[in-house]
């Protein structure tokens, strides 16, 4: 059998796909800002960054094993170690994301909004009765008010 | 339907917002979270340095003050879309 030099030795494709992977992960992250069913996002953030490492370091592990066949041992390793850290962020992001108050006694569908008078932005106070029966634009009281609570700190 | 949005941040904050987001409809500050304790939405140290904040959550509210949908996120990542908003507003006749 001939030998296989340096330049003859074939890329380690698996390491590609799984960096070229693992930048996906990385960029899922910004897909919140454009319209598409937001529940399945976080999936997509860990599912693909699994995927990514599974691959990468099958790469790594062929790359020592068969070294006159495969090539990228170091730049492997240092990219395998990255997505590890990567995958590990995420996941922390995803337990931290989820840490919610259960909000048991939150007003349910068919119950009476509790009433409340805040400040608006010009400093006024407002109610939401004066919300509900005030009129809007075009001079009728609106049929309903959608109230967001946000996290706020913008 | 009359959007309302609430939070922790002050009134000069909601403005200066409002400003440069291009936004004209009402935004109400409940810093000492009254409101936001009441309708159970408090996320303790939830902000920035451990500050208590307000959880995402949306409420549509008719004209009689009942709660016909209500929407709190389980991931602070995912939100509803407006056009869900909308379509919920519009079978409130």
């Amino acid at each position: 059998m001939p030998e296989i030099n340096q330049t003859q030795k074939p890329a380690n494709i698996l390491l590609w796909i799984g960096l070229v992977i693992i930048v996906l992960a990385v960029l899922s992250n910004f897909l919140y800002f454009f319209s598409m069913p937001q529940a399945i996002i976080p999936w997509i953030n860990l599912l693909l960054p699994l995927i990514g490492l599974y691959l990468l370091i099958i790469g790594v592990k062929r790359a020592f094993k068969q070294p006159q066949l495969y090539s990228g041992k170091i730049w492997g390793s240092i990219v395998t170690a990255l997505a590890v850290a990567f995958l590990c962020l995420s996941i922390y992001g995803a337990i931290h994301a989820r840490d919610l108050p259960p909000s048991k006694s939150a007003p349910r569908v068919g119950q009476k909004a509790p009433d409340f008078t805040l400040t608006d932005s010009n400093g006024q106070p407002v109610s939401l009765s004066q919300l509900l029966s005030s009129p809007v634009g075009n001079s009728q009281r609106p049929k309903a008010v959608l109230l967001v609570f946000y996290r706020g700190y913008w | 339907m009359r959007p309302v949005a609430i939070s922790v941040d002050p009134p000069a904050v909601s403005a200066n917002f409002c400003r440069t987001a291009n936004l004209t409809y009402t935004f109400l500050s409940d810093p000492k979270l009254e409101t936001i304790r009441r309708y159970d939405l408090v996320h303790p140290q939830g902000g920035p340095e451990g500050h208590d904040i307000s959880r995402s959550a949306e409420f549509l509210v008719d004209s009689s003050g009942t709660v016909r949908w209500e929407n709190f996120t389980e991931d602070i990542r995912v939100r509803p879309r407006a056009d869900q908003m909308l379509a919920e507003a519009r079978k409130i006749q």
